[in-house]
């Protein structure tokens, strides 16, 4: 096994962490719109800390040992078409996801402050489809990316 | 390096095979980080959401995964070569005890999750997390040997 083999697992391992925290995050997202008490909330979001460290570790690895793996391949180049459109989707899965986990982490903070009728609006919160479609949105980005890493279009 | 520049008739097969097994590692970690989050929970919320995630994530895509395996297998012509690569040999070992494992966890997970609402079952929701989280690792290890190939 030479450099390139080992960078390819770990970049490999780096998609797999991503897609991980993608899956935790859309069984939180479903189950959360199915809660009825702010304690089955509360619980929820004490699974959804495990995705934070998948989601950022798997996303710095994926794309340093993607761009080292395109460096040192002879078959491929970084200024490749596909290789571009996956920086370019990465970037966007980078906002999206932000953008998401703002919302989620709002919702989150709204729910451990328990204040009066708290409950109602963190219920609603998770209920209305602003999260989910952002978090949905992210997922198909994400498909994006694996068809562009599968069928790498124009290499 | 030769699965960067693989024919493109393999890659439809090699999609479902990778969607199978991310969507698998991912309702692992899903399932394993629910258990035991709701270890010292009193309601059962959080190894229902485990005990669901298995059985209507994992089973599945574990399906998925393997239709995928042998379909890839089959376009790369590897099941016409004398004996497998190790790399092929560490993916079905994996794959095959994972299944084993994958039924047993749903089935004390049931098991436990039933005896749950008459207030047991707990050592039996454990066992079934702590499998998960045994299939967690060996699937990292079949990740490992997916990407780097070794001979």
């Amino acid at each position: 096994m030479d450099f390139y083999d080992w960078a390819l697992a770990f970049h490999l391992l780096a998609a797999f962490s991503i897609a991980a925290a993608l899956v935790l995050y859309s069984v939180l997202v479903v189950a959360g719109r199915r809660m009825e008490t702010l304690e089955q909330t509360r619980l929820l979001f004490r699974v959804a800390p495990v995705g934070g460290p998948l989601i950022g570790v798997g996303m710095g690895l994926v794309l340093v040992l993607g761009i080292v793996l395109a460096i040192d391949s002879d078959t491929f180049q970084v200024w490749d078409p596909w290789v571009i459109a996956a920086i370019v989707l990465w970037a966007l899965f980078a906002e999206v996801g932000r953008r998401t986990g703002a919302y989620y982490t709002e919702t989150q903070k709204l729910a451990e402050s328990g204040g009066a009728g708290v409950e109602t609006d963190v219920l609603a919160r998770l209920r209305a489809p602003a999260g989910a479609r952002l978090h949905y949105a992210n997922v198909a980005i994400f498909l994006l990316l694996l068809l562009d890493m599968i069928f790498k279009p124009g290499a | 390096m030769l699965a960067s520049i693989r024919p493109d008739s393999i890659n439809i097969a090699l999609l479902v095979h990778v969607a199978g097994a991310m969507t698998l590692v991912g309702a692992l970690v899903t399932a394993a980080t629910a258990a035991v989050v709701g270890w010292r929970d009193e309601t059962s919320t959080l190894s229902r959401l485990s005990y669901k995630t298995l059985l209507y994530a994992a089973l599945p895509s574990y399906i998925v995964m393997r239709i995928g395996a042998e379909w890839t297998y089959s376009k790369e012509k590897l099941d016409q070569q004398p004996s497998d690569p190790a790399w092929v040999g560490i993916g079905f070992i994996i794959s095959d005890l994972g299944a084993v494992l994958l039924l047993l966890a749903l089935i004390l997970g049931g098991i436990g999750l039933r005896r749950s609402r008459s207030g047991g079952g707990s050592g039996l929701l454990k066992a079934s997390s702590v499998i998960a989280t045994v299939l967690v690792a060996a699937y990292i290890v079949a990740i490992w040997a997916m990407g780097a190939k070794p001979t």
